[in-house]
């Protein structure tokens, strides 16, 4: 009994590894391998929509229309990141508790915009663009929104989580040099968070543009709302235009946060 | 005769069980140069935490310039008595060397001085004179993460400098740097405090250092005092004493 014992906990991890493994295995058998599984005209589709990608539609009157809609995609981003940073600024250093002078103070405030980060983040920004769009309608404001509160929430919690894992010297040392809480704030923890936070703002921006993209397939324009007419007229090389703008988007965002990252080294 | 800055009467200090420092008494008078020595877990660090403020005693008085230490709660009413130096972990490496030399004036600054000065540094002379004197004038607007180790700590000596308080302590300020930088900011750091009068208390583990930069040597162990002389009364067999391991013979 006590060798068995031993042998569980020495190869605890080995064990949990076959574990996980017989589970996937298992879970193949309750998938019904048959000629159901694939749509009958599925191959002649995912034909098209291959060759459709070696000739993208580069018609004028598509090129402008996605240069337009990159822009509209691009403006949504832009403006929800911008809601989003206000919010992760004021609620991220409240939720930190850095600022709290007594141990109550510390897990009433904290806890409270805790609280608030989470449940913005909980839901996702596709779930409020439906809650926005039926509050106020197919504008611009409900995809911003949609967009600025769930990602005030996540970067938030991480600007948040930054602050808390500050080494303590510096912000000790410029306490005895009579540095108040939010002295200690201007002049110790948010230069120490700058260059991770604003690389993770960077990283956030970027999703954020495939998160407007996508959020437009409930109505409210952009590259997405393009993506979807188009496919439901089955004009796939319009798709594939459509989506190499997104992706020229999200390449030219990540080389400028590349580049704001090497200037920023420590 | 000179008077007295600090006066410690039976300080004793518990951590859960174990005892840090044990009924402590001694008296520094302005403007003398104390190096504290002993062995690892002496109770040098906590002493000096206690005498910054930082940490409050169990039990005794401490007296800083006639007055209880509860009276310096208020930060910028204690920066003005006391500073603390310790290695260069202290600096906002991410922060030109001009801004973490400033952080000396937030006691004095309120919020929005304070802010300004973090865009456009206010009060520039105070920061020049101090990096003048611990010649770093050229780094003044480098950041500060690209300076060497003992550049930091020139940088934090200038904080200090212009923070300009009464009594300077320094936690093993020269633990992580090689001899030649060590001497060279313990020469810096004593001339520029004989020059202000200030008082100065300095925790070190190179009993040469403390006997070539200080004149009175305080040195603890297990959280008593082992001796409190004069530089030049202190003996090899004293010191040899101080840093025996347990259970060797403490007599000899």
């Amino acid at each position: 009994m006590g060798k068995f014992l031993y042998f569980l906990t020495y190869y605890k991890k080995s064990l949990l590894t076959l574990l996980l493994i017989l589970i996937f295995v298992w879970s193949l058998f309750s998938v019904q391998w048959n000629a159901d599984l694939l749509h009958p005209g599925g191959g002649v589709t995912t034909k098209q929509i291959f060759q459709a990608l070696l000739a993208p539609d580069l018609s004028p009157e598509i090129l402008i229309l996605a240069l337009e809609s990159t822009w509209i995609t691009l403006v949504y981003a832009v403006a929800g990141m911008s809601i989003a940073i206000i919010l992760a600024f004021f609620f991220g250093i409240l939720a930190s508790g850095v600022l709290s002078t007594s141990r109550f103070n510390l897990f009433a405030v904290s806890g409270f915009f805790r609280g608030i980060l989470g449940f913005t983040r909980a839901i996702h920004e596709l779930v409020w663009a439906w809650l926005f769009v039926a509050a106020i309608g197919l504008s611009p404001f409900a995809a911003v929104f949609a967009l600025g509160i769930p990602y005030g929430g996540i970067l938030g919690k991480i600007f948040a989580d930054m602050l808390n894992d500050i080494p303590e010297e510096p912000i000790k040392a410029l306490e005895t040099a009579g540095a108040s809480k939010l002295q200690t704030l201007l002049y110790g923890y948010l230069p120490l968070v700058r260059a991770n936070i604003i690389s993770y703002v960077m990283y956030r921006f970027e999703c954020s543009v495939r998160s407007s993209a996508i959020m437009s397939f409930v109505g409210l324009g952009g590259l997405g709302y393009q993506i979807q007419l188009s496919l439901s007229d089955l004009q796939y090389d319009e798709v594939w235009t459509f989506l190499f703008f997104l992706i020229a988007l999200v390449v030219l965002i990540d080389a400028w946060s590349n580049l704001l990252r090497k200037r920023m080294v420590l | 005769m000179s008077e007295s800055i600090i006066k410690m009467n039976n300080i004793a200090k518990h951590f859960e069980r174990k005892i840090a420092l044990s009924s402590l008494s001694f008296i520094i008078n302005k403007g003398e140069h104390i190096a504290l020595i002993g062995p690892s877990g002496a109770g040098k660090s906590t002493l000096l935490n206690i005498l910054a403020g930082i940490t409050n005693a169990d039990s005794g008085e401490y007296l800083l310039d006639g007055k209880s230490i509860v009276n310096y709660q208020k930060r910028n009413i204690r920066s003005r008595k006391i500073g603390v130096i310790r290695q260069q972990f202290d600096l906002i490496a991410s922060l030109p060397v001009i801004q973490n030399v400033l952080a000396g004036k937030l006691g004095e600054w309120g919020f929005f001085k304070s802010l300004i000065s973090l865009l456009f540094p206010i009060e520039k002379e105070t920061a020049a004179r101090a990096l003048n004197q611990v010649g770093l004038l050229d780094k003044m607007y480098e950041q500060t993460s690209r300076l060497s180790g003992g550049e930091q700590q020139r940088v934090a000596l200038a904080r200090l400098l212009v923070q300009n308080p009464e009594v300077i302590l320094a936690d093993e300020p020269v633990a992580s740097l090689d001899p030649a930088r060590a001497e060279d900011i313990l020469s810096l750091m004593t001339e520029l405090v004989k020059d202000k009068k200030q008082t100065l208390i300095v925790s070190l583990h190179s009993v040469e250092y403390a006997k070539k930069y200080f004149s009175r040597i305080i040195a603890l162990r297990d959280g008593e005092i082992f001796f409190d002389l004069p530089s030049e009364h202190v003996t090899d067999s004293l010191l040899a004493n101080l840093y025996a391991l347990k259970g060797e013979a403490k007599d000899g």
